[in-house]
């Protein structure tokens, strides 16, 4: 079992947005499941090819995913995953 | 490099300390430093790097103090309203530390004349407030070889990391285009004026701007080189990512003019957009619509422009308040938040829906000049 963690600004589009525990072998896998629970959040995630947007990134236990393309990086038991994007407020 | 018995009694609490010392203060007399953007970020950063004695700091910012800047932009004064801030924050600065220099550039930062104003410096502070300025300071330090401070708000997150350092090995640290390698599409972030901030939240992430700035002069310490600091003021949560470099990275060879990919949020979705013009020519000529407002109810009460209040996070648990037999007109601030709610609710199968261009401000700009900005 691992856990999605969300950065908290994808709460004004899902206020009841909290994390997730998933079963699964990748992060695409892991935003399907985030998808079934918050439907449409992977919109804001992936494009239309399923391709990582420029401007949001994940983390696997705080490590940088290396696949943006394909999302096939592998995610073992009781890994964290943290989706989080670029702000820009100064 | 020498200091007078004042200066020395200033900095005692500094000397005292070992990983600072003499000879890290003297690092920091002789460092010049730039800060962009004299805002929430820039207030503390310009504050400590001033008291902490940074012998030359430079300011670039073009805008003027506001009423709304108030609440976090703790370096300005009611009295300010209306003045330049890098003018207010160099005679601030100034007034707390008199053995500092100052230079002052009340002019945007851009591809112009971005080299010719980092050549003077070591380091660099980015305190901006927008995109394209963000991914115009990152590119200038990669080509000038400048370490970055970053520091990034909204709501009530925060982001800290040191870019572009330089590594013993010669080597430079990964940049901000190795998280993100490009800004988002329009609309899909909001700026702060839109999704609001913490008014405290700057004062947080600009400290520690400063603090990885006075790191990376004396050498104190393990610089944010390769790391993101992420800090979320609700929860008290902060964690620490890895950056590398990535194996296949975006290559900076020159500096970009951005403004137009992310400063025109709705541009691109023109097929779902109604401007202040065609929509007051709806109104006079009495087409049976509805006008959503999906600001936050406050927002609705300061100023509006009529219709339903619906604020947008409300707005999925409110489908059955849309109508979905007549043009529906939705409204915001500016048009980003309408915008971002009309493209999602048209994948919803709403494609009656469109956002006013510009919002309000624009609305206050074109139709009615009686009608309250902020």
């Amino acid at each position: 079992m691992a856990t999605i963690k969300f950065t908290s600004n994808l709460n004004r589009f899902y206020p009841a947005l909290k994390p997730i525990e998933f079963n699964g072998k990748t992060i695409n896998e892991a935003l399907e499941r985030a998808n079934t629970q918050f439907p449409g959040i992977k919109e804001y995630i992936v494009d239309e090819q399923g391709v990582l947007r420029q401007h949001v990134n994940i983390f696997i236990n705080n490590e940088m995913i290396q696949d943006r393309n394909n999302l096939g990086d592998p995610i073992e038991d009781l890994r964290e995953i943290y989706i989080m994007q670029a702000i820009s407020g100064g | 490099m020498t200091f007078q018995n004042k200066e020395l009694q200033r900095y005692s609490r500094h000397l005292v300390l070992p990983e600072i010392g003499l000879e890290g203060q003297e690092k920091l007399k002789n460092a010049k430093v730039l800060v962009v953007g004299a805002g929430g970020l820039g207030a503390p950063v310009l504050l400590y790097l001033a008291a902490a004695g940074i012998g030359k700091i430079g300011i670039v910012d073009f805008d003027r103090v506001e009423e709304s800047n108030l609440q976090r932009q703790v370096l300005f004064q009611t009295k300010d309203i209306g003045r330049l801030k890098a003018t207010v924050s160099s005679e601030k600065i100034q007034a707390l530390n008199p053995y500092i220099q100052t230079a002052v550039f009340n002019i945007p930062l851009s591809v112009e004349n971005a080299a010719d104003i980092f050549e003077g410096y070591d380091l660099v502070v980015d305190g901006t407030d927008n995109f394209p300025t963000r991914y115009l300071v990152n590119d200038a330090c990669v080509l000038l070889n400048k370490v970055n401070i970053y520091g990034s708000i909204f709501r009530f997150e925060g982001q800290v990391s040191v870019f572009n350092y330089l590594r013993n090995d010669g080597s430079r640290g990964p940049n901000y285009r190795d998280i993100f390698p490009e800004p988002p599409p329009p609309g899909q972030v909001p700026n702060c004026a839109e999704g609001g901030v913490l008014g405290m939240l700057p004062g947080i992430i600009g400290s520690m701007q400063a603090n990885e700035a006075i790191k990376v002069i004396t050498g104190a310490g393990t610089p944010l080189d390769g790391k993101l600091f992420l800090f979320d003021a609700l929860s008290m949560e902060s964690m620490i990512v890895k950056i590398p470099i990535p194996k296949v990275r975006k290559t900076i060879t020159k500096l970009e003019i951005l403004d137009e990919y992310c400063m025109n949020p709705v541009e691109n979705n023109f097929t779902d957009l109604i401007t202040v013009s065609q929509y007051k020519n709806m109104k006079d000529q009495g087409i049976d619509h509805q006008l959503i407002d999906v600001r936050e109810s406050w927002e609705h009460t300061l100023s509006n422009i009529g219709g339903l209040s619906i604020p947008q996070h409300q707005i999925f648990n409110s489908l059955e308040n849309i109508k979905k037999d007549k043009d529906v007109i939705v409204y915001c601030r500016s048009g980003k938040r309408s915008g971002d709610i009309v493209t999602a609710l048209r994948q919803k199968g709403f494609k009656n829906l469109y956002s006013l261009k510009g919002g309000i401000l624009a609305w206050a700009d074109e139709i009615d000049q009686t009608l309250t900005k902020y």
